[in-house]
């Protein structure tokens, strides 16, 4: 598709342009880590795009951790604000698929999600410098955009490549067309030479592939799938928290008649407890298992595709040291 | 334009509250809110506490009324006993596969209740009377803890006297009024007068019923794909979307609630 070439000091004033419209966030650098951050006309925070996925899966955005869904004896007020969602990376955006294919490619399609996915701008960005955490190269990804977001960024030189992937980017670049440039041909062989040392960075991480029938593998004997490895877990849930692609949820009702959801995890133990008290997991393995059955295998049935994006935050986030990728190499 | 929300409850009043035995009622709700087909489930909601599934009891076929009849065992069914006639309550649904009826006709059907499990197969019972004629004979074998536990106490006769219907029932422990079976309900299954060529079994009960009753219909004749079993999870949703009520790769609200042995065979633990 086309490309143009955004010049820096250009960056900010599209920026302030979009706030017009949406509310905007951006990846900022906090405690040496990249973190969404709303931009407002007085913000001062540099922009990031140097860095991987943000700390926060990109599901905040689309599928509050908590809300309100319905409400008994009166009308549900709802006010779902357009934003845009500025430099999400290639593993944050393959997680979008996978809700999309939960909550809109269903007979229930989710009111919620579909009206905030219609609203939200997908400004994505590469990944050049991929960490030790990183693995979307063995879920057949690449770490730079080439669909799935309305506009895609990649810093060269002195400004950005931009190219527009949807109507919706389109639209955009020609309402702001005044800033925009052609890209020369060094913007886009830096473009590729960047895109290049990110994937050999990524092969470097990962020598090892997972094997073609990963999801037949994953429906092996518990005992032999996770004891070594599900020895460090404390049942803390925080790799299923900040999972991009986990999308559990539970439904209860408050007093005041309000219907709340709010995120659940498989690893909780009640988790899948019934109204007489029996449990159907309640054995820790059943429930660490359960994680990659569902990743891996359920998901894969349904949709054709894995619930995992290589993103690599369970890694970062768990406090007992599990590797999903040793696991599943192990399989 | 008006956004179908799905995790909305349609408010409607109890009619009408029976206790059917020591911990379980049967709650009427009229006029009817939802239509469904036998075997399909609602989310039922006692407003400010929460809602929880369950399958009507009532005949899909009557278009006054739905009838649910619940057993007491947790928060939501707590709440929903401390109600009376003309409370208002809420429902959605219907949700999940209804049984392929179609698939039963000529059939001899073999219905196997323990407890409130009954409840589900009495739906599904009216169902099949409502058109008699187009099966071959209709088992009942039901089992509950004591006699005073027996639900539908004041229909069972009346069903028991229907051409092509035989009901067994048993106790697991007898008291002076009682002169039928004694023992778990496994005992009035020594016998299984069908032609396993052509016949179905339903099950519905307690999870240890449940997997008794499955290995000894296994062992009796009855093919997999022909066993259809009343499964029980936690469907929070019923949407096929919070993924609480997994069996293996199906999902009990929306492939279920009621899955046979084939498709569930391969699950390590399927009766919790």
């Amino acid at each position: 598709m086309e490309t143009y070439f955004l010049p820096l000091d250009k960056f900010v004033p599209l920026l302030l342009r979009l706030i017009e419209k949406y509310e905007v966030f951006i990846p900022t650098i906090e405690q040496e880590r990249p973190h969404f951050h709303r931009f407002s006309s007085e913000d001062t925070s540099t922009i990031s795009f140097e860095h991987i996925r943000t700390v926060e899966p990109v599901k905040h955005f689309l599928f509050k951790p908590i809300e309100s869904v319905a409400s008994f004896d009166k009308p549900l007020e709802k006010g779902i604000k357009p934003q845009a969602i500025v430099g999400i990376k290639r593993c944050d955006l393959k997680a979008i698929e996978v809700y999309d294919k939960v909550f809109l490619d269903s007979e229930f399609v989710d009111p919620f999600y579909k009206k905030r996915r219609e609203t939200t701008i997908l400004i994505s960005a590469d990944c050049p410098q991929p960490e030790p955490t990183c693995f979307c190269n063995l879920l057949g990804l690449n770490p730079w955009v080439d669909e799935g977001a309305d506009l895609n960024v990649t810093p060269v030189r002195s400004g950005y490549v931009i190219e527009p992937l949807s109507p919706k980017g389109e639209a955009i670049i020609e309402e702001n067309k005044i800033w925009f440039e052609n890209t020369s041909p060094e913007d886009l062989e830096q473009r590729e030479a960047s895109r290049k040392k990110a994937l050999d960075k990524l092969k470097e991480i990962n020598p090892d592939r997972f094997k073609e029938d990963l999801y037949e593998r994953v429906n092996v004997n518990e005992q032999k799938f996770c004891l070594s490895e599900a020895s460090g877990c404390v049942e803390c849930c925080g790799c299923l928290m900040c999972c991009p692609t986990c999308y559990c949820f539970l439904l209860y009702d408050e007093p005041s008649n309000e219907r709340v959801r709010i995120w659940d995890a498989c690893y909780y133990a009640a988790y899948a407890r019934v109204g007489g008290g029996a449990n159907p997991m309640p054995d820790f393995t059943s429930r660490f298992k359960n994680r990659f059955e569902c990743k891996f295998n359920y998901f894969y049935k349904y949709h054709g595709f894995f619930a995992c994006t290589g993103c690599g935050r369970c890694i970062s986030g768990c406090m007992g040291k599990i590797d999903i990728r040793k696991i599943l190499l192990k399989l | 334009m008006t956004i179908i929300n799905p995790y909305e409850s349609l408010p409607c009043r109890l009619t009408e509250i029976v206790e059917e035995s020591p911990g379980i009622k049967t709650f009427t709700i009229s006029p009817k809110p939802i239509n469904f087909e036998a075997g399909q489930f609602a989310e039922l909601t006692v407003p400010g506490v929460g809602e929880a599934p369950f399958t009507p009891s009532s005949s899909p076929f009557d278009n006054d009324k739905l009838e649910f009849t619940i057993m007491k065992v947790g928060r939501v069914t707590t709440a929903l006993f401390n109600l009376k006639p003309g409370d208002l309550v809420g429902i959605r649904g219907p949700y999940g596969k209804r049984y392929p009826l179609e698939k039963f006709r000529g059939k001899e059907v073999f219905i196997v209740g323990g407890g409130v499990g009954f409840a589900p197969l009495r739906s599904l019972f009216l169902a099949l009377v409502h058109n008699i004629n187009d099966y071959k004979k209709i088992y009942i074998r039901y089992g509950a803890r004591s006699p005073k536990d027996i639900v539908y106490k004041q229909f069972l006769p009346k069903w028991d006297k229907l051409e092509n219907v035989d009901i067994l029932l048993t106790v697991d422990v007898g008291d002076e009024t009682w002169n039928g079976r004694v023992g778990v309900v496994t005992v009035i299954l020594d016998e299984i007068p069908v032609d396993f060529n052509n016949s179905v079994a339903i099950v519905c009960g307690p999870p240890i019923m449940m997997k008794f009753v499955t290995k000894r219909l296994l062992e009796a004749g009855f093919s997999g794909a022909d066993l259809y079993l009343s499964m029980e999870r936690n469907m929070s949703c019923g949407l096929g979307q919070c993924n609480h009520c997994r069996v293996g790769e199906l999902y009990v609200c929306k492939d279920g609630p009621v899955l046979t042995w084939s498709q569930i065979k391969h699950v390590r633990e399927p009766f919790v």
